[in-house]
């Protein structure tokens, strides 16, 4: 149609308002839009926290897992270790069931023949089956025999541990504790 | 109050043209909506709505006083009607004269609208509502006066059935005014300096005489009826005489009166008449302009 526009002459309203200007369209395209953005980054934000949780999940149910190993594992360590005390104690049951007789052998060829060995006493400790308590008295011996004595039980892998020796006329009386000494 | 400001600059309500604002064509007031266009004649009263798409639909026409017709069309108009908004073209009780040295201007139509007295000075008549049109290279204009106290009891009537009137108009006005507009903008030069130029409307006629290049004289009649062939011819004959022999007519006619229309072409299919009448030219002046 031609751009004519039809007169007009109904009785004017008092109570309209002045349309707005086209520019102010922009508050209205902004709030859409805030909406719009504000919906998107709610919902990607929703779509993390649901993802999120699911690997806390996920994560918690693989610590559950490691949790029952490491429990398995420390059930298995503490047999373990009750197996090795209980074989430590066999260990040391057996040192302290080795033979004396070798080591009264030794001490005893280890004198001269012009040195007798009045008294020999060889003990086992009871809180260390394994450590020896010696005492001998040799008559007419002098610290060499000592050494010759100390020597035959290092070649026995026993070493003499805090020795006292005294000495009363042409007696030596020797202490010592013998501590097996592993190769 | 607040929150329906608010809620219009959100579905941008508040950007669109008041639905009364009369300087916007009634297509973009009303874009998207249904809409009612009545004609309110005599004793008869035609109307045809405007759908969503801007497309005319089905309409009708009855017989008898507007105040009787409208409340019992009411339901079916206000259905035709997206919140009630309609047009009005009024075809009784309005005289159309030429003036000249009318005031003229961007302001001058609305101002005529809200204070006429200021445009027409000593001519204004207080119970009256006044249309104007001006010749685009003259200092003549052709002024409408419609009686207040019918368009007020128009606008009065269809408030008590719930519509509300967004134009007030006169139909035999329009299609004047658009037949001037066609001849002198839309086609410029195309107005012979000697010419007539009638216009028939529902029962109303009126007559514009240009010598010259100058509209010397225009006599208007509403009211007469669709039977009043005769008297029709006897204000258009002298005036056709006044012009010279062989000057174009021009005819311009819409509404219900086909039987009147067809009447007085026969007359003026002698002098050669041009006939400027269109398919639904008045539902299309009122309604998409």
């Amino acid at each position: 149609m031609s751009d004519y526009l039809c007169h007009d002459f109904k009785t004017p309203r008092t109570d309209t308002s002045k349309r707005l200007p086209n520019s102010f369209k922009a508050i209205p395209i902004l709030f859409y839009l805030c909406v719009i953005g504000g919906t998107y980054f709610m919902t990607m934000d929703w779509m993390a926290y649901k993802r999120a949780e699911k690997d806390k999940q996920q994560a918690e149910a693989t610590k559950l897992e490691h949790d029952e190993a490491t429990k398995k594992l420390q059930a298995e360590k503490a047999a373990l270790d009750a197996e090795t005390a209980k074989a430590e104690n066999v260990a040391k049951w057996i040192e302290g069931a080795r033979n004396l007789q070798p080591i009264i052998v030794a001490i005893a060829r280890a004198m001269p023949p012009e040195v007798r060995l009045s008294d020999l006493s060889l003990e086992r400790s009871d809180q260390v089956p394994a450590n020896l308590s010696l005492a001998v008295r040799i008559n007419g011996g002098s610290a060499t025999e000592v050494g010759l004595l100390e020597t035959s039980l290092s070649r026995m892998q026993y070493r003499s541990y805090s020795p006292q020796q005294s000495k009363d006329g042409d007696v030596i009386e020797y202490r010592s504790t013998l501590v097996r000494q592993e190769q | 109050m607040l929150l329906d400001e608010i809620k219009s600059v959100l579905s941008f309500a508040a950007f669109n043209p008041e639905a009364d604002d009369a300087t916007v064509p009634w297509s973009k007031r009303f874009e998207g909506r249904k809409t009612l266009l009545i004609n309110v004649s005599r004793n008869q009263t035609s109307w045809r709505g405007i759908s969503k798409k801007g497309r005319f639909e089905d309409g009708g026409v009855m017989d008898g006083e507007f105040a009787d017709i409208a409340p019992q069309r009411a339901d079916e108009w206000r259905m035709l009607a997206d919140g009630g908004w309609c047009v009005v073209s009024v075809n009784n009780r309005f005289i159309v004269s030429l003036e000249n040295n009318m005031m003229r201007g961007d302001n001058c139509v609305s101002l005529l609208r809200t204070n006429p007295r200021a445009v027409l000075g000593p001519k204004y008549d207080r119970g009256k509502r006044y249309a104007i049109c001006h010749h685009p290279e003259t200092a003549a204009s052709m002024l409408l006066a419609c009686e207040e106290s019918m368009v007020k009891v128009t606008e009065d009537v269809l408030k008590t059935i719930g519509l509300r009137p967004g134009r007030v108009c006169c139909g035999l006005f329009s299609l004047t005014e658009h037949a001037i507009h066609q001849l002198y903008v839309a086609q410029r030069g195309a107005a012979p300096p000697n010419m007539v130029l009638i216009g028939a409307c529902e029962g109303s006629v009126s007559v514009l005489v240009q010598q010259d290049s100058q509209w010397k004289e225009l006599r208007c009649r509403s009211g007469l009826g669709p039977d009043a062939v005769e008297t029709a011819l006897q204000i258009i004959t002298p005036l056709i005489q006044k012009v010279p022999q062989g000057s174009p007519v021009y005819f311009i006619s819409d509404g219900q009166d086909a039987k009147f229309r067809a009447d007085i072409m026969v007359h003026l299919e002698k002098l050669g008449t041009t006939d400027m009448t269109q398919e639904d030219l008045l539902w299309r002046l009122i309604g998409m302009n």
